[in-house]
Parts: structure tokens; C-alpha cells; sequence
């Protein structure tokens, strides 16, 4: 008796490791078919990212090839061209990410208020239709439009008396066109979230708000956008990892070797594929990869410790 | 409804007949809006449809039309020149299609809302574990060698399958959605003496219709759109590939014909190149366009069935 | 013991029953030799013929073929990485020199070295026939990697090819035969035929910037081109002094004057004002008489004719090749096509013996370039071979895409295409051609890698400006260019090369 006691004090303050496993056992076995997913395809290979500091030599294999330390980034931070790279990344993104949550909440927010059934699905699935134009005929469907010898526009443009400018020689236009275009493939699939979140709310708020006589503009302002707070901030933090990472078949199939374009237009992935256009490289494009996954593991790491902070519920982990 | 129940008759009836004008100012804003946008979307698409259909010559003179002056179906007979392939092509992605986003769908909805269980310690480690692979991943030649050499699933359809059925992006958007469901509903079945797993499938996973439509609705667009994975697990061995890659060798077959690459003597007969791409695109869209609402119904339907009777 | 003697003699007997293969070598165990080759899985009759020839090379040497190709999607990175990842799933390997990094891939260790033993041994007749110069051009760090295919004529030099009967009309009797000629024939075009785009080109490709920048240098210096590099900046100075590189786009006036020409054709309109962007497809817009020009190569020129024969009757397809004013011209390099064995193999020997037949075996080599002789080619007298009335090569031909090991001794010309334009044109080149000067040499990334890569970049960025007049004062930009050619360490660079032609040619 007199043993059992202490223990079961010691049991009460601090539950062991083991009792807590147990106690969650079914949440954790809930999560394990993912956590397995996960260990098998994305951390088991991981190792294999040792690739970017060697000189990878296909008969030794991955571990056996020479150590070259960073030889494999050199390229990127000699080239002269990284700030340019790292400025055009940035700020297309940034630009994706701002303006396209707006629109997409937007559209999310006023389909939610229109009362026709009908109208309201087949809006929706008209506006995922972009989704599904694969780069390659994006490209051709832009050239169309605006291409200066018989680019539909262009010709619009004329039958009114003016003069049509290169657009393809004028590398001011295209942060606009990309900007737009990107907007105009991916909106669809950005209301869909917000619209799913909208959906899922709670009627009973907005019932008795609107028994409490508040307008539609004031439940939007008041009920929809403070619900909607934690979902924009969740998709803001899953965006900004990927900061550095750049939409190289959205790019590349609008600009393509048009290098009158690049200064605005030129990100760390068409870059690097202009360079190794000819020289195929495993492992400098692991090393690039993996600049840009380090450096985006740090900016999220930054903006999550900040959103948790200011309110842990809304934290990514 | 318990609100509406406590709140006598005549307030409902003058919160109805109260004009709001302010409601009718956003409605007439949002059709317009989604109206111009939603024109944005289908001219250009229809383009595509009515290229499709042009003859090569008139696509090259006068580019994308709104009707083909030339009609001409011969991308469509190109394309189904050996139909067994093409139907073989989409009865595999729909195959793929509906087995990966039924597995999927459940195992990231019971991960979504365990990871948001606040009474769950592990919730923000796990979250992390899985957040961390969106950020790195191994690269190329090592999920190569992982798929191919330690998994074996060269030329299966597994290959495919499996790296899809769910990604950190889902399942964070997941538990983001259970978020809105009460907490009071898994405190209730706690009382009522409901292990986790109940809780999860008879009280919560009826609430997430929404939900489960979004998801699955992303899930079923990456198989389908799926031709990556394809390209590099399934060699030529394997008859019948997935329908967007059995797509993009098509078109780059007939690419590489007329570029006859190294030089081969072959005298080729003509070959469309742009109205076989915009045909390529309504193949591949036009089904899960088409099929999608229906599939969704039944699908989320389905998935929640046994809820209801539970 | 007459039971022993019964066994001995029934054991031999098992023995003559095995397929008898080249004397002392063991082929009792029957083994699939797998061929990594690119090219789209055939559609057509090609499983067929693999049928027949796999019954052949049972009997022969007791193996069988398997395909394993990488389709034209994606297929620099599919190529690279099943040589990456190889673990004895794949064993003769197609590869080039200039097209599919022969050399690279074999410094990473992707291919057998082939020792003299094992050629003589096991693909005697490719041994015999390839002359010891040949093989030489096949050794890194002195072993035999590549089978070359060295007997095969083909030129894929580039140039222009352009109507005759609009060049007559132009006023040049004799058709095109220098840059001059063209801009006269393309002028000709834009002055009358509004209709036609002189050459419409489709400059999105990257490839015309080596082609064009390279084809104006070859007719206007003795420059020689040296393969292997990503990027095409590194020449040799001539034919009489091939081993010191050219300062060509460093410095001098050539360059610039290029620029200039260029510039003028942009302004004058020979193509369209967004060639850069451009995507269109030149050889089909020539067949239908919307554009006057096609920039590709003498091998594409030769069966482009036919075709143009055939859809602008009269247009008497010429071709004007780079370097033709001044007579520079070399020959290809034998290592365009070459067959090699996988690094990780588990036979070899066997995959030597297979191409072996493959390529000296009549009966096994006319199957796989032509299929069934009289079902799907007949030979005339001259042994030129036609298909019948019909046939399509996506559905009734065979496709074993073998450029790896194509032998004239062997080839029957097509019927089909006009001998006598060809065989004129190749006397002529004949006449002038000069032997490939670097075959001995291969490029060593391992010091000036960075460099490279940032050169590629630069070279990538302003060529195609300069190729397509896309810029308000040529002589500028080619300052500019320069300028960050130099910035990039091209001088390092060329030193690094020179050390290395050096250290090749100069002992």
C-alpha cells in the first residue's frame, strides 16, 4: 500500500507519455494512414536531397557520389541575375496572392447572396472552365489576341484608327498580362474553397441577424468576412512557403526565349531552365529546389509564429 | 431553427416585408460581375470548341475563331484513329478517379478532424509532420528510385494512385472546414459514450457535405489532369495510360513526325497541329464537365450513407 | 559404363540441341536484351516484325528484344533519369554525341566500358567494319564507350530551303547561294506577294539561335564549330589552324555586321513583328505556298522536296547551305548516332551479340528498317524500295527508330525521293567537306561548370534579339552582349577550353 501511493500521485501530476498515447489512441490511429502516406512518398526519399551537394555519378548512386559542398548553388548566386529573379518571384507572387484572394472572396461572398439555385451552380462551374486550359493553349489564345499582325485585338484596335502597340516588345505590359491571366485561370478554384466555407458556416448567426435587421452589406461586413478570417488566414500561410517557387509552364509558354520580355518577366525557374537548357543537371536543380524550400520554411516560419502570437487558433501548426 | 422557434410570428413577418436595399444593390452588382466574368471564361473555351472543329489551314490564316468557316473533324478521327486506346485511356482515369478521391476523401476528412480536436496533444506535431513536406521535397531522382526501386511499382497503376490520395494543402484545408462544426457536437457524442471514430463518422462527417464536395471535387480534378506521374512510372508496357498523358503523346507524336527528328526518310502525309491541341483540350474537359455535378451527388451521398443510419 | 557412355552422349546431344551461337560462347541461358531508345511506342506493324526478329535472334544466339522507349514528352529528362536510375533493367542504350550528351552521360557513368576483348568477341563484325581512327573517337580516358554508326551517309548541316522557280523570278538564275541571294529572294517575297510571309519563321523554338548566329559565321569566316558545349560559343579559328579558338563573339566586325543584316531584314518585314513569340509550323505554311523559306537541314531538304514536288508542282526545292560561299563545310561527326551497353547490364555480352546482328545481319537489319519485303516494301532493279499504294507509316510501317548503328552497306534508297537533286548536292559537298577536326576531343565541365551555365544564360537572352532584328541599335547590343559575355567569364572559360584542346592535339 504504502509503495502504491507516491506513484499514483506522480500519475496524477504528470500523465506518462504511454497513458497519453492511449488514452488519444483512436485520433491517433484516425491520423495514421496519412502519417504513414506521408512517411513513406515524402520523408523516406528525403535523404535522397543530399543529391544537391554532389557531384551525382549514376553508377555509385546518390550516397556514394563525391561531396561537392555548395558547388551546386554557385551558379545561382554568380549568375548576377538573383536579385532580379528574386525580386520578379516575389513580387508576382505576392501579386497572385493578394489580389487573387480578394477576387476569389469576392465572387465567393456575392454568389452566396444570390438566391437562384441554378444561376449560382452554373457560375460556378463556368468559372473553373480556365482551370482546365492547359499553358500551351493559354500561350496560343493570348498570342491570338494580341499579336501584332492579325491579333484580335489588334484589329480591333486599328478598325477604330489607332496604332496598336508590340505588346511582345514592351516588357511593361506583361506583369499585367500574367497578373491577369493567372487571376483569370485560378479564381475559379479559389471561390470554390471560400464558397465551401461560407456553406459550411453556421445559418443560425445569420438568421438572427437578419431578425435583428441587419442589412445584407452589414451581415456581409459583420457575420460572412469574421468567419471567413481564419480560412484567409490559413490559405495565406500555405501560400507564403511557397514565396520563392515560381509557375514555370505559366511562364515559359507566355514568354517562351522572348528575352525582350525577361526583365519583367523572368523568375528563378524559367531562369534556370534557360541555363541548363543544354546541360542536364540533377543536381543543380535539387540545389535550386532546395534554396527555395529553405528559404520559404523560414518566411513561414516567421508568419506563423506571428499569427500565433496574435491568436493560436488560427495557426498552421 | 431553435432561434426562428423562440421569435414570435409577426417580427419574422416585418424582418421579411422590410425592403433591404441594400440587398438588392449587391444583387444587381454581383450579376454583372459574375455575369462579364463568367463570359470571360466560357468565350474563350468556346473558342477552343469552335477551333477544334476549323480546318488547320484557316486556324493558321485567320487564328481562333468564334465559328469555323471550314468545318473539319479530322483532329477528333486523329485522335480516336485507334479507339480502343482512347476508350481504354478513359476508362482507366476514370478508374483512377473514382477509387483515389473515395480513399482520399475518407482518409483526409478523419485526418482533418482529428488534427482538430483540441482535446488531441499531438495535433499541432502531426500538423507540422505533415506541413513540412509541402515545403521540402526529396527531388526527382530520389521518389524515382522510391517508386520504382524500393516500392516496385514500375508500370502500375499504383504508381499513379498512391502519391495522390491526399497532400498537406487538402488536409489543412480540411481542418479548416471542420473548424465551423461546433465543438459541442463531439462533446455531446462523448457524453452519449461514442468512441472517437463514431463521433467522427455518425456526428461530424454528415455536417461536412460542403466539405467533402470541395475536396473531392480537387481530389477527382488531380487524377484527372494527372499525366506527370504517368510519364514517369508507366513505361510503354502498359496498353492503356492515363487520358491526359495518352493526350499529350498524341500530340507530340505528331510533333515529332513532322519534325522527323533524326532524320528519318519517312514522307509524312499533313498533319494538324493547333486544332489537334484545342481537340486534346474538349476531350479531356469535356467529360468531368459534364459528369462531375452528377458524380459529386451521388458521391458524397454515398460516403455519409452510413450516418444516417447510424 | 555404357550407361555413362548413354549419358555422355545424350548430354551432347542436349548440347547440339541448343541454338549453336558463335563458337565458345555460353548461350545456354536464354536472355531479354532490353533497348532503351526514344521515340512515341509504335501504333503500327512494329510488334510484328519484333515477332519475326525475336525468332531469329533465338535461333542465333538464344536472346530476344525488348523495347523500352522514352516517348517525346518530356523526353530530355525521362532519357537522363532512366540512365540515372538504371539497375540493370536496361542494356543497349541509343545515344549521340550532339543530341543526347553521349559524354556527359558517360563521365557521370551511365555506360560499359567496351574493352577490345569483348568487340572482338562478341560483335566481331562491328569490330571489323569500324577502322581503328573510328574507334578512337570512341574512347574516353582511353575505353571504348560508343559503337559508332560510321557508315551511314547523312548530312544534317542547316541552311535555307527555298523555291527555285521564286528565285528565278527574283532574278537569281542559278537560285540562292549565299545571304546576299536570300535578302534578294526574300525582298522579291515582300514586294510581290502580299500574301506570303518571306520566311515565317516560328521563333519561339530556341534552336535558331546556334543555327542562324552559326550559319552567318561559316559563310563569312573559316570558323569551325566545336560540339559538346551547352551553348555555341566555342569555335575553331579554320581548317588550318582548327585547335585555337575563334574570338569570333568577343571581337571584329562580323558579328556586328549580322546584327545589322539582320536588323534590316526585321525592318524590311521578312517575318512576322512577334517571331519571337510565334509558334506556327514553317514546313507545313511553305507546303501551302504561305511562306518562301524553311531554315532547317540538308537530310529534312531531301525528303522535303518530294513533298513540296508533289503540293507546289514546279517549285524545285533548293537549298542553300551555311557556309557554302566560302566552302565551309564539315562532316558530320560518326558519333550522331551511337549504340552503347548500360553501365549496370547483367548481360553484356549478349547485348552485343544483339546489336551485332542488328546491324550486320541482312535479314535482321532489313526487317527492322523496312519490315516484310513484299507485304510492306518491294525493291526495283536499282534495289530502291516503295511502299504499296496506301500505305501510312503510322499504321502499316515499322518503327524500330534505329539511328545507332544504320549501315549503307546495307540501306535501300527510297524509291520515292529525287536521287539525282540528292546525289548532286552530296558530290558537291563532297568536293569541300572536311572531316570532323574534334572527334578526340571531350569536354570537361568539372573546373568552369558555373561559368558555363551563366554563359548559356547570357547567349540564351540576347541571341534570339540579335537573330531576329528585335532591338533598336544592333551595334549596341552587341556591345551589350558582349559585354556580359564577358562578365560571365567567358575568358576563363576559353582558357579552360584552349588547355584542353591543348593537352588533346597539341603533343
Amino acid at each position: 500500500m504504502q509503495k502504491a501511493v507516491p506513484q499514483k500521485v506522480v500519475n496524477y501530476r504528470k500523465p506518462s507519455v504511454g497513458r497519453t498515447i492511449l488514452q488519444n489512441r483512436t485520433l491517433i490511429l484516425m491520423c495514421l494512414p496519412a502519417i504513414l502516406f506521408f512517411l513513406v512518398f515524402s520523408y523516406l526519399p528525403m535523404p535522397g536531397a543530399y543529391i544537391a551537394f554532389t557531384n551525382f555519378q549514376y553508377d555509385k548512386g546518390i550516397f556514394a557520389s563525391p561531396f561537392v559542398g555548395l558547388k551546386n548553388f554557385q551558379f545561382l548566386f554568380s549568375s548576377g541575375q538573383l536579385g532580379l529573379l528574386l525580386k520578379n518571384t516575389v513580387l508576382y507572387n505576392l501579386a497572385f496572392i493578394l489580389v487573387g484572394n480578394f477576387l476569389q472572396l469576392t465572387f465567393a461572398i456575392l454568389l452566396n447572396e444570390i438566391a437562384c439555385k441554378g444561376y449560382k451552380k452554373t457560375a460556378q462551374s463556368l468559372m473553373f472552365l480556365p482551370y482546365f486550359i492547359s499553358d500551351v493553349l493559354v500561350s496560343l489564345l493570348v498570342y491570338n489576341l494580341i499579336n501584332y499582325d492579325y491579333g484580335f485585338i489588334s484589329n480591333l484596335v486599328r478598325s477604330v484608327g489607332s496604332e496598336m502597340p508590340k505588346v511582345y516588345q514592351n516588357a511593361n505590359a506583361w506583369p499585367f498580362i500574367i497578373v491577369l491571366v493567372h487571376l483569370w485561370k485560378s479564381t475559379g478554384y479559389g471561390t470554390v474553397v471560400y464558397f465551401a466555407a461560407i456553406t459550411g458556416m453556421d445559418s443560425s448567426m445569420m438568421e438572427a441577424a437578419q431578425i435583428d435587421g441587419a442589412n445584407a452589406w452589414q451581415r456581409i461586413c459583420h457575420i460572412t468576412l469574421p468567419t471567413l478570417k481564419p480560412t484567409v488566414i490559413i490559405l495565406f500561410l500555405f501560400a507564403i512557403g511557397g514565396i520563392l517557387k515560381g509557375n514555370f509552364g505559366l511562364f515559359y509558354n507566355l514568354v517562351g526565349n522572348n528575352s525582350m520580355l525577361f526583365k519583367t518577366t523572368d523568375i528563378i525557374e524559367t531562369y534556370v531552365y534557360r541555363s541548363m537548357m543544354n546541360s542536364f543537371n540533377f543536381s543543380q536543380s535539387s540545389a535550386v529546389g532546395l534554396f527555395q524550400s529553405v528559404v520559404g520554411f523560414f518566411i513561414v516560419l516567421g508568419a506563423n509564429a506571428f499569427v500565433k502570437h496574435l491568436d493560436p487558433d488560427y495557426a498552421l501548426f | 431553427m431553435t432561434v426562428k422557434a423562440r421569435i414570435p410570428d409577426h417580427i419574422m413577418r416585418t424582418s421579411r416585408i422590410k425592403k433591404d436595399k441594400t440587398q438588392i444593390t449587391i444583387n444587381i452588382v454581383t450579376y454583372i460581375l459574375v455575369t462579364i466574368f463568367c463570359i470571360m471564361c466560357i468565350l474563350p473555351f468556346w473558342m477552343i470548341i469552335a477551333s477544334s472543329f476549323a480546318s488547320e489551314d484557316s486556324i493558321r490564316r485567320t487564328g481562333f475563331t468564334l465559328w469555323p468557316t471550314e468545318v473539319s473533324t479530322y483532329s477528333y478521327e486523329l485522335l480516336f484513329r485507334s479507339p480502343d486506346q482512347m476508350l481504354g485511356a478513359y476508362a482507366v482515369t476514370i478508374g483512377l478517379t473514382l477509387v483515389g478521391t473515395l480513399i482520399g476523401l475518407f482518409i483526409v476528412s478523419m485526418t482533418g478532424y482529428a488534427l482538430q480536436r483540441r482535446d488531441f496533444p499531438y495535433r499541432n506535431g502531426i500538423m507540422f509532420y505533415i506541413y513540412f513536406t509541402s515545403l521540402f521535397s526529396a527531388g526527382l531522382v530520389p521518389f524515382y528510385l522510391l517508386i520504382v526501386q524500393y516500392l516496385n511499382l514500375r508500370d502500375s497503376y499504383f504508381a499513379i494512385l498512391l502519391p495522390l490520395l491526399m497532400s498537406p494543402w487538402l488536409i489543412v484545408l480540411m481542418k479548416n472546414f471542420v473548424k465551423a462544426i461546433p465543438h459541442e457536437i463531439t462533446e455531446s457524442g462523448k457524453i452519449d459514450g461514442a468512441g472517437d471514430f463514431r463521433i467522427f463518422y455518425s456526428l461530424v462527417l454528415p455536417n461536412l457535405k460542403p466539405a467533402l464536395a470541395t475536396i473531392g471535387l480537387f481530389l477527382a480534378l488531380s487524377y484527372w489532369n494527372e499525366w506527370y506521374y504517368s510519364s514517369l512510372f508507366l513505361t510503354t508496357k502498359v496498353t492503356y495510360r492515363p487520358l491526359q498523358y495518352h493526350l499529350y503523346n498524341v500530340i507530340n507524336k505528331v510533333a515529332s513526325l513532322k519534325n522527323s527528328v533524326a532524320g528519318s526518310n519517312v514522307v509524312i502525309k499533313d498533319l494538324p497541329g493547333e486544332t489537334l491541341k484545342m481537340a486534346t483540350a474538349v476531350i479531356a474537359t469535356g467529360p468531368i464537365i459534364l459528369l462531375y455535378p452528377f458524380v459529386q451527388k451521388y458521391f458524397v451521398a454515398g460516403l455519409t450513407v452510413g450516418a444516417v443510419k447510424g | 559404363m555404357r550407361k555413362l557412355v548413354a549419358l555422355i552422349l545424350s548430354l551432347m546431344m542436349l548440347y547440339c540441341i541448343l541454338p549453336a551461337a558463335a563458337e565458345g560462347i555460353d548461350t545456354s541461358e536464354h536472355v531479354k536484351i532490353v533497348y532503351l531508345v526514344t521515340g512515341d511506342m509504335p501504333t503500327n506493324r512494329t510488334d510484328e516484325v519484333l515477332a519475326k526478329i525475336n525468332e531469329l535472334l533465338t535461333e542465333k544466339i538464344n536472346a530476344e528484344l525488348e523495347f523500352r522507349w522514352i516517348e517525346w514528352t518530356d523526353w530530355q529528362t525521362q532519357y537522363n533519369l532512366a540512365l540515372a536510375t538504371q539497375s540493370g533493367d536496361i542494356d543497349l542504350i541509343g545515344t549521340a554525341t550532339d543530341w543526347l550528351d553521349a559524354w556527359p552521360n558517360c563521365q557521370k557513368g551511365a555506360f560499359m566500358p567496351l574493352s577490345e576483348d569483348m568487340l572482338k568477341t562478341y560483335a566481331p563484325k562491328t569490330w571489323e567494319s569500324v577502322s581503328e581512327a573510328h574507334w578512337n573517337l570512341c574512347k574516353y580516358n582511353g575505353e571504348i564507350y560508343l559503337m559508332p554508326e560510321d557508315n551511314y551517309a547523312q548530312w544534317t548541316n542547316h541552311g535555307f530551303m527555298y523555291r527555285r522557280d521564286w528565285a528565278k523570278a527574283a532574278g537569281l538564275e542559278n537560285g540562292v547561294h549565299s545571304w546576299e541571294d536570300l535578302g534578294k529572294y526574300f525582298q522579291y517575297i515582300k514586294d510581290n506577294m502580299p500574301d506570303v510571309v518571306p520566311w515565317d519563321a516560328n521563333g519561339n523554338g530556341s534552336s535558331y539561335s546556334p543555327q542562324m548566329a552559326g550559319g552567318w559565321q561559316a559563310s563569312h569566316t573559316g570558323n569551325i564549330n566545336i560540339e559538346g558545349f551547352p551553348v555555341s560559343l566555342f569555335y575553331g579559328e579554320s581548317k588550318d589552324n582548327p585547335y585555337t579558338l575563334s574570338r569570333y563573339y568577343l571581337e571584329g566586325d562580323e558579328l556586328v555586321n549580322f546584327a545589322k543584316e539582320m536588323k534590316a531584314w526585321a525592318d524590311a518585314g521578312y517575318w512576322r513583328a512577334d517571331v519571337l513569340n510565334y509558334t506556327g509550323d514553317v514546313a507545313v505554311e511553305m507546303e501551302e505556298g504561305k511562306t518562301g523559306a524553311h531554315q532547317h537541314h540538308t537530310q529534312t531538304w531531301t525528303s522535303e522536296r518530294t513533298v513540296m514536288e508533289r503540293k507546289q508542282p514546279g517549285s524545285d526545292l533548293g537549298f542553300f547551305w551555311f557556309g557554302e560561299e566560302q566552302g565551309n563545310l564539315i562532316s558530320l561527326n560518326i558519333t550522331h548516332g551511337a549504340m552503347a551497353v548500360a553501365k549496370k547490364s547483367l548481360h553484356p555480352e549478349r547485348a552485343l551479340m544483339v546489336y551485332d546482328l542488328m546491324r550486320n545481319d541482312p535479314e535482321i537489319y532489313h526487317l527492322m528498317q523496312y519490315g516484310f519485303e513484299g507485304d510492306m516494301y518491294t525493291l526495283d532493279e536499282n534495289n530502291r524500295f516503295s511502299r504499296p499504294e496506301g500505305f501510312e507509316d503510322s499504321t502499316d510501317g515499322v518503327s524500330f527508330n534505329f539511328w545507332w548503328g544504320r549501315n549503307d552497306n546495307l540501306e535501300y534508297k527510297n524509291a520515292e525521293l529525287d536521287w539525282d537533286a540528292i546525289d548532286a548536292m552530296y558530290a558537291a559537298y563532297d568536293q569541300v567537306k572536311i572531316d570532323y577536326p574534334y572527334g578526340q576531343y571531350i569536354y570537361d565541365n568539372s573546373n568552369v561548370g558555373v561559368y558555363m551555365d551563366n554563359l548559356s544564360n547570357v547567349y540564351n537572352t540576347y541571341m534570339p534579339r540579335i537573330v531576329f532584328g528585335m532591338n533598336d541599335d544592333p551595334e549596341a547590343l552587341v556591345a551589350e552582349f558582349r559585354q556580359q559575355l564577358q562578365d560571365a567569364g567567358i575568358e576563363t572559360v576559353m582558357a579552360e577550353i584552349q588547355s584542353q584542346l591543348d593537352a588533346v592535339y597539341k603533343k
